[in-house]
């Protein structure tokens, strides 16, 4: 049986089929990403969002349990995309003078590799951002919310996580298709289903992920950043505290790997 | 017959592909027709460019033809970025020259693969994809003498899917057209071909599992299903048999014997 999967991994099918269930995979988890962070607008404090980061930090080793399995998928994802590419860059080694297409090339589908590097490259910087802004064990919560409208509330925050955000919504537009095909599902029709759920997709996460940067860099005041802070956000700080009194606060960071 | 451009002759510039052996450095060569007829093949314009090209003693550009009716597969150059040229479901020697315009500029090149290595000038070696065929592309059943028609029932709606994926001449467009180069269009119709039927169906498993092998081996890329090869095929396969080759193939990898 081993023989038979290392034989299946090892063909180009069974790599895009990894790839595929890792990929719909992290797809799952950018819902769940974005779903955690939109309690960001739940209120002008970031006291829901802490409540929420709190939540992910008491799940304890279950919570350590789910970065690692977000890790692996990442790691293998990333890792295929890389070693595919490489081959299909050898399968054809002298590029055509006049570069054509018959209609079915488009942004998202021409520019995984490009979209899946810029999302790897802000991956790292978020995950440094946010993640792992106090070392190795997840930030404290209270203070988390602050440190997102700040970080978002400045140019090259803002700048860096529209990108990301932009990277991830081009990504999407091919992957969802893309990843049910390559797992067998094909049918004339469901063809057009599947094409409007995988564009919807990739604009509800997209636009959900860019919606930070703009709205936070137009308006940090709003959502409990420095400037809130001096004003008038003392105050609801102060409520926060209680709530995240408590040691470490592992939480949100997790969540928040990779969008 | 009348040029959709109203007249019957038109004048273009063609940048040719040129390499003179498999190992030669290739580059492009510039040539220009005067009075090209509308009502020519594509392939028969490279004829009138030939003798052009033999009567000023230079040598002629070789290219693969064969049927020229769009059955045999053997045809296949890249038009301007597009293999087989611009229509669709079309062959290029079924290309016809009121498709293009008066002083137009029409680059030609080979199709480009490592799998497909080139042989002289527009003329690639595509024998990996006999040596795909060579594993499993057939079936070994020892049939006897000619069955009676309708002997073995087959379901209308398989045996008109596997006429669609039989109606693949291996030309190579797929490849050709692939950003990937990849050949999986062209396997997954032989494979849905022959497994569709029943005759093929007890090869099915040992069948997919030793074509992707051939396929992996002989270097096409991996598929990233952008669908090129589906508008490039001049008979129109589906990507919908793709799909069937990457069931099949998890199928047999769990069920093989
Ligand atoms: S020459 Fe036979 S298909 Fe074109």
């Amino acid at each position: 049986m081993s023989s038979r999967l290392g034989a299946f991994l090892g063909s180009s099918i069974g790599k895009k089929t990894l790839m595929s269930l890792t990929g719909l995979g992290l797809v799952v988890f950018l819902i769940a990403h974005l779903a955690g962070n939109l309690t960001l607008y739940a209120d002008g404090t970031g006291e829901t969002y802490a409540a929420y980061a709190q939540k992910l930090k008491d799940l304890g080793p279950g919570l350590w349990f789910m970065e690692l399995g977000l890790a692996a998928m990442f790691v293998a994802h990333i890792a295929l995309a890389f070693r595919t590419s490489m081959e299909n860059r050898e399968a054809r080694k002298s590029r055509y003078r006049v570069r054509g297409t018959k209609g079915e090339a488009n942004l998202p589908n021409s520019s995984m590799l490009i979209t899946g590097t810029v999302v790897l490259v802000f991956l790292v910087i978020h995950l440094l951002d946010f993640r792992f802004s106090e070392g190795l064990a997840p930030p404290h919560a209270d203070v988390l919310a602050p440190k997102v409208v700040d970080r978002l509330a400045s140019f090259t925050g803002a700048a860096i996580y529209l990108i990301g955000g932009v990277a991830v919504l081009i990504h999407l537009g091919h992957a969802f298709r893309s990843a049910l095909r390559t797992l067998g599902v094909h049918h004339p029709q469901y063809e057009n289903l599947i094409k409007r759920t995988g564009t919807g997709l990739a604009v509800a996460l997209g636009l959900g992920f860019v919606s930070f940067p703009v709205i936070l860099f137009a308006s940090p005041d709003n959502y409990g950043g420095r400037g809130a802070e001096s004003a008038q956000v003392a105050p609801a700080e102060q409520e926060q505290a209680p709530a995240s009194g408590s040691p470490t606060v592992p939480t949100a960071a997790p969540a928040r790997e990779e969008g | 017959m009348i040029a959709t451009n109203g007249k019957d002759t038109i004048g273009l510039t063609l940048n040719v592909w040129r390499q003179a052996g498999p190992d030669a450095e290739g580059a492009f060569e510039t040539y220009h027709l005067n009075s090209v007829s509308t009502h020519m093949s594509f392939l028969e314009m490279l004829d009138v460019l030939n003798e052009q090209l033999l009567a000023e003693g230079r040598e002629p550009v070789a290219f693969d033809h064969d049927c020229r009716e769009g059955i045999c597969g053997s045809c296949g150059v890249v038009l301007n970025g597009q293999a087989h040229g611009p229509d669709r479901d079309t062959t290029v020697c079924q290309l016809h020259m009121r498709r293009f315009h008066d002083g137009d500029t029409i680059t030609i090149e080979p199709f480009r693969a490592e799998a497909f290595p080139v042989v002289k000038d527009l003329v690639v070696d595509r024998s990996a994809f006999d040596r795909i065929i060579g594993v499993g592309g057939f079936v070994s059943a020892r049939t006897g003498a000619a069955p009676d028609a309708n002997a073995i029932p087959v379901p209308k709606e398989e045996a008109d899917l596997a006429m669609d994926a039989a109606s693949c001449i291996g030309c190579g467009a797929c490849v050709a057209s692939c950003p990937n180069a990849a050949a999986m269009l062209f396997v997954s119709a032989k494979v849905s071909h022959l497994g569709r039927l029943p005759q093929g169906a007890p090869e099915r498993d040992e069948r997919v599992v030793a074509m992707v092998q051939a396929m992996d081996g002989e270097g096409f890329g991996n598929c990233t299903n952008v669908g090129e090869c589906e508008a490039a095929c001049p008979k129109g396969i589906s990507v919908g048999n793709i799909a069937r080759l990457n069931r099949d193939f998890v199928r047999a990898t769990i069920r093989r014997r």
